[in-house]
């Protein structure tokens, strides 16, 4: 199966000769961070935050080259390579890898497939390139556990209507999918529950650090472990350009009762469901509010099961190349019959940064995030207080070019 | 403060836009000059808020049919910063419109509106030839890679016609007294029918306000970080 994984990712990186110019990105975000954060999730910690207290001062926020090669008319293979500036198991990873399959549409109606690694379409926010968010540096606890645990390895199908070209107001999407190699997907929640970061878990690598343990989990979740794929199914409906709404509902279908020896993990059986709204006005100020609620369950002898759930708002507003964005989060996870089992926790943090696109190549942000979480097993494991105020305030400056061959 | 259009969005007569072909253009003109006795009329669109409404479509025909369109032309609607320009185009029946795409990346134009439907497959430059437009309507254009690509070209079998400016005015002279149906569009448009207007036109000068039922619908949002996907 993990030959098949990667025949599947290697689909987006085989070229059929070139008849168009390949569009290229990189770039580079360094980071100055001071920070009160405990240790870190990324050191198999409880702390919330990405660069905790052990990590500040200049931080590699991350290195990040893209590629986008047309094959033909109606192909394109898009590639994301990254290097993020922690002990990851590869110095430079994939994030995303995938082949689209974009005929033209007709008579109001378009399909589009894509084939690969890739993230569902369920964050109104990562809308920047790299799935990145452009309104804070640090994204939402939904689209940071979507950027640590989930990402589709399948195929993926949407049909579109465009209504806006055909002189209505509304357009309407539809997306299935069906994906393997995610049946890990819910062990970090059940780890150490939500957290705040925009570490993107790489396609071959796993979630920080080597695990000190060695009998815990390799936090390697890009796995195939029970032979059963997953799916989602969603829906987006747009109104002219200023407000989307987008649905889905994910299942990964993994069998909780298999377990990997070599990943020393489960396959943890997550199913959620994922609401988001964005709305942006004339004036340049934008409304974002997403919500997830999901569960995963696991049964080595008996069945564990993990509920969790996450909202976040956000308000921001543009002016000419600045953007100021100020966001809410909210978060859970309770382990059913264990309130003080492990990710058993709930918390809430605010956001606030500041970004200014100097130019096509610079870009400057500066970020204040403050958590609050409380978490039993802070306690049960560490002998630190189960409650915890994190806060961090991050400076970035980003360095891109641009360009084809 | 001019209704309608945000800042930046560009809207051409084919007039301005012609490259290729200038003669038709003088023969477009010489169509405008003052003929016998001829009088002018001067529209003035204003939104429902009485802002005027800048880059409103305006067209002219003799209310008895039999009248002759304006002479074609060879317009063009190029492609830059990953928008259309200009975003709206008007052009007479049976006119050409040439689709540069002046972008580094590569662009893919479609059209299904009745009046016109075409593609030009994914391209960079000026690998295709004009495109022509035979039958009046409104041809609304996207891209299949950029779905925030949006434009029209109006298509009209009307003799005179042109934009209101940013008060909203637009002016024609040489019209031979008579009748005439006065029609304005929009791309922002909400009414629940079409503005018409039939004027007769027997002293000179001659008005015709517009004054729209509806708000207008929200302009596109403009001036995105190039590092926005969409």
């Amino acid at each position: 199966m993990e030959l098949l994984k990667r025949i599947v990712i290697g689909c987006a990186l085989l070229g059929v000769g070139p008849a168009f110019a390949a569009e290229w990105e990189m770039s580079l975000d360094l980071r100055v961070v001071g920070s009160d954060g405990r240790q870190s999730f990324l050191e198999d910690g409880q702390g919330k935050l990405r660069f905790d207290e052990d990590h500040q001062g200049i931080q590699l926020g991350r290195l990040r080259a893209a590629l986008t090669q047309p094959l033909g008319e109606v192909f394109a293979a898009h590639v994301e390579a990254s290097r993020w500036d922690d002990d990851d198991k590869n110095p430079v990873d994939l994030t995303e890898a995938y082949v689209e399959f974009r005929p033209y549409p007709r008579d109001g109606w378009r399909t589009r497939m894509r084939l690969g690694a890739f993230y569902p379409p369920m964050s109104l926010e990562s809308r920047a390139t790299g799935w990145e968010t452009p309104y804070t540096i640090t994204p939402s606890a939904i689209s940071s556990w979507i950027g640590e645990e989930i990402r589709t390895i399948g195929l993926e199908a949407q049909l579109d209507w465009l209504g806006t070209r055909k002189g209505h107001d509304f357009d309407f999407q539809l997306t299935g999918a069906i994906f393997g190699w995610n049946d890990p997907a819910g062990t970090m929640l059940a780890k150490h529950g939500f957290a705040l970061h925009d570490r993107q878990t790489t396609l071959f690598g796993r979630v920080g650090e080597v695990q000190s343990d060695p009998t815990k989990t390799k936090k390697e979740l890009f796995h195939e472990l029970d032979d059963r794929p997953g799916f989602y199914v969603g829906g987006q409906v747009r109104y002219l350009d200023r407000a989307v709404l987008n649905l889905l509902h994910y299942d990964n279908r993994a069998d909780p009762t298999v377990r990997s020896d070599e990943l020393r993990d489960m396959a943890w059986d997550t199913t959620f469901d994922a609401a988001a709204l964005r709305i942006e006005t004339a004036g340049e100020w934008t409304v974002l509010l997403q919500a997830l609620d999901g569960r995963t369950i696991i049964s080595p002898s008996r069945t564990l099961t993990w509920e969790f759930d996450s909202q976040s708002a956000l308000l921001a507003k543009r002016l000419q190349r600045h953007l100021l964005g100020l966001r809410y989060d909210a978060f859970a996870v309770t382990m059913l019959g264990r309130p003080t089992g492990p990710g058993s926790e709930d918390g809430d943090a605010w956001t606030l940064a500041w970004s200014f696109e100097k130019d096509e190549h610079w870009r400057f942000a500066v970020e204040w995030l403050r958590v609050e979480s409380n978490v039993p097993r802070r306690a049960v494991d560490l002998g630190e207080t189960p409650f915890a105020t994190e806060s961090k305030l991050e400076f970035s400056a980003r360095y891109s070019l641009h360009g084809r061959y | 403060m001019v209704a309608g259009l945000p800042s930046g969005t560009e809207v051409a007569h084919p007039a301005l836009t012609i490259r290729a072909n200038p003669l038709p253009l003088m023969v477009a003109l010489l169509a405008l000059a003052p003929v016998v006795s001829a009088a002018s009329l001067k529209v003035s669109v204003a939104a429902r808020d009485g802002r005027a409404l800048a880059g409103a479509v305006v067209t002219v025909e003799p209310e008895n049919t039999g009248f002759a369109p304006a002479p074609p032309v060879h317009a063009v609607m190029d492609q830059l910063n990953l928008a259309f320009v200009p975003r709206v185009l008007v052009v007479p029946v049976h006119s050409s419109v040439q689709f540069p795409n002046s972008d580094a990346v590569s662009h893919q134009v479609y059209s299904f509106s009745s009046a016109r439907q075409f593609q030009l497959p994914l391209y960079r430059g000026k690998p295709y030839p004009p495109v022509r437009f035979d039958q009046a309507g409104v041809v609304t254009l996207g891209c299949n890679i950029h779905d925030n690509m949006l434009a029209y070209i109006v298509v009209t079998a009307a003799p005179y016609f042109g934009l209101a400016d940013e008060h909203g005015e637009w002016t024609v002279d040489g019209l031979v007294n008579g009748r005439y149906r006065v029609r304005v569009w929009h791309p922002l448009l909400n009414e629940p029918e079409e503005p018409v207007r039939v004027i007769d036109v027997n002293a000179d000068p001659v008005s015709a306000e517009f004054r729209l039922a509806k708000p207008l619908r929200p302009a596109p949002l403009d001036g995105k970080p190039r590092s926005w996907n969409y």
